[in-house]
């Protein structure tokens, strides 16, 4: 019997053959924190050694100011200097702070993850780095504190499932579409516990950008990670910025021909529509033809899940042909995951165009998947989103907030109400 | 171990952000503090009125969504005795477990008891007591349970490490 992917990757960081269903300890090669939860990983830390500890490896660990970046508070500020201060004293130079981004964003673009890495996070959507062929997990702080100590950490090796894209999709239909037709058929717990890999034709000739929209939501759906191998223009590029182990990486852990799946499940991509999460969860999922109308008080385009380029450009391309004009009675936010996304934004002249049709345009941050800092929703108002979640309360207690692609909540902004971008662009 | 309590029952995929709103993550660090604001935006009453001893029965994917381990610890401070549920979302399991907080998993206690009911939980002859039926629940897999002997992840990795 062959081996699949998380099956290879595990193997070369626990250093043996691994079996489906048992327990091992791998290697780190990234153990981060963000400011969200970092501050905890850094206290546990010191309280656990007296202060008197020092980390295992100072050059695998990496924190990143993403979430409330920059600080709102003072309470947020105190917590921030807590992580600086641990990471001077311990020598850890990979400190992005609140002028980055989105973590694992960043250390994509900065050339640190290779496919096969094993790399934790206080982000439950690290998993993300899936779309490299990364095992990147979001935990809590004991597993992160317990990692600094000895550079590793203990899994399940964990069933895998595969899933077939094929197909080219229609005007005005997206990678965000298909994957939350995806949470819609598995459903909130429908992949706990275990890999997906992603393959067929629509999956070779996606963008990174598109790769790390669908593993980045496989968190919605309990999973542990969702693995696309790198091919083509995403190999290059991630070549060119993590360096040329990559390209042996990526044939070290290629699945198997024989590789166990527990489930092949197939898509034909060209079927799809334009979809929505409905309030409150990922997987109420609905056409968007079908909630069409329904008046919305602000739009968000950014996030960890829709944030890259490619994302902001399709929204981009909505709001051209509906004239540079967004509907009055919305506010609409746009987020880039990174500076590297925003300065491209800016140095293609999207920004001005933005600002131009009334649009907030802000700092590269996750901070509008929170209640806690700009953008939060007053009880009773309607969101739409291309953010991950839409649990009850979570960007603002009473509020309510619809999942949608880039396209589809720009041409939401324009028109004031739920619409179908198919109306404005085909 | 036995331990006796009251239920307080809940559906499938209950979230983080409903067990320890995401808004308190940044500003509190106090582990006591945490525990008054547990379940705040899925259930007022338990928030007001849940007891040492308590016990949570869930149906599948409990603790689904953000990695905050502080949804563990607000229960674990809270005096939750365990919690029962079909499933839990894997990044919880590891948080209850690095919290020492029992995690049973069963599917058939959820037909046999309401909220308020008292359950009784015998962890080692893996037996639950509940309207006046025994049901059995599996062990910790063998792994896991050496780490729980250890009295935890970082007690295990301290003692590896010749530092405990």
């Amino acid at each position: 019997m062959g081996k699949t992917m998380i099956m290879k990757i595990m193997e070369r960081a626990a250093h043996k053959e691994v079996h489906v269903g048992e327990r091992v300890w791998c290697d780190i090669d990234w153990s981060t924190a963000r400011d969200f939860g970092g501050a905890n990983c850094t206290l546990q830390f010191d309280e656990i050694t007296e202060k008197q500890g020092r980390v295992w490896d100072s050059d695998k660990i990496a924190f990143t100011f993403d979430l409330q970046a920059p600080s709102h508070s003072e309470k947020v500020s105190n917590n921030q200097k807590i992580i600086r201060e641990f990471a001077k004293r311990q020598g850890i130079k990979h400190v992005f702070d609140i002028n980055h981004g989105i973590g694992q964003h960043v250390l994509l673009e900065n050339g640190l993850v290779k496919p096969g890495d094993v790399i934790l996070g206080t982000d439950s959507h690290m998993n993300l780095l899936g779309g490299v062929a990364a095992f990147a997990t979001g935990v809590g702080n004991t597993d992160i504190a317990a990692s600094w100590l000895s550079g590793t950490n203990w899994f399940r090796v964990p069933e895998t499932m595969k899933i077939e894209a094929t197909g080219e999709f229609q005007c005005g239909v997206s990678m965000r579409d298909f994957l939350t037709r995806l949470v819609g058929d598995l459903g909130a717990g429908g992949l706990d516990f275990l890999a997906v890999e992603f393959a067929g034709d629509a999956i070779e000739r996606s963008t990174l950008a598109e790769r790390i929209t669908l593993c980045s939501m496989v968190t919605e759906m309990s999973g542990k990670i969702g693995l696309i191998l790198p091919n083509g223009p995403v190999l290059e590029w991630l070549a060119g910025r993590a360096g040329p182990e990559v390209r042996s990486r990526v044939a070290s852990i290629a699945p198997d021909a024989d590789a166990p799946y527990i489930e092949t499940r197939k898509y034909d991509v060209s079927k799809l529509e334009p979809l929505a999460s409905c309030p409150d969860a990922p997987d109420n999922v609905k056409t968007v033809r079908e909630i069409a109308g329904t008046p919305v008080d602000q739009v968000h385009i950014g996030s960890c899940s829709n944030g890259r380029f490619e994302d902001i450009a399709a929204a981009f391309a909505v709001l051209e042909k509906s004239g540079f004009k967004v509907s009055p009675s919305v506010r609409t936010i746009i987020t880039p995951a990174t500076n590297e996304v925003m300065r491209r934004c800016a140095s293609e002249g999207l920004i001005e165009k933005f600002l131009d049709a009334g649009i907030v345009f802000t700092n590269p941050t996750c901070a509008l998947c929170t209640a806690e800092h700009y953008g939060a929703l007053p009880g009773g108002d309607v969101g739409c989103s291309t953010t991950n979640r839409n649990f009850i309360g979570k960007v603002g207690k009473g509020s309510h907030t619809y999942l949608l692609s880039p396209m589809t909540a720009m041409a939401t902004a324009v028109k004031g109400v739920i619409t179908d971008p198919r109306d404005i662009i085909c | 171990m036995k331990i006796k309590g009251r239920v307080w029952k809940y559906g499938d995929d209950v979230n983080t952000d409903v067990i320890f709103a995401g808004k308190y993550t940044y500003t509190i660090k106090d582990r006591a503090e945490m525990a008054k604001y547990a379940l705040e935006d899925l259930d007022a009453d338990f928030t007001k009125n849940a007891h040492a001893g308590d016990i949570i029965v869930a149906g599948k994917n409990w603790g689904c969504g953000s990695s905050r381990e502080q949804a563990a610890i607000c229960l674990k401070e809270r005096g939750i005795g365990a919690i029962i549920a079909r499933s839990f979302a894997r990044i919880h399991y590891r948080n209850c477990l690095n919290e020492g907080l029992p995690i049973i998993i069963s599917s058939e206690i959820q037909a046999l008891v309401e909220k308020g009911d008292e359950v009784e939980i015998d962890f080692d002859a893996g037996e639950i007591t509940a309207g006046g039926k025994k049901i059995k629940f599996p062990p910790y897999p063998e792994f896991v349970q050496g780490l729980v002997n250890d009295g935890g992840l970082l007690p295990h990795v301290k003692k590896s490490l010749g530092l405990a």
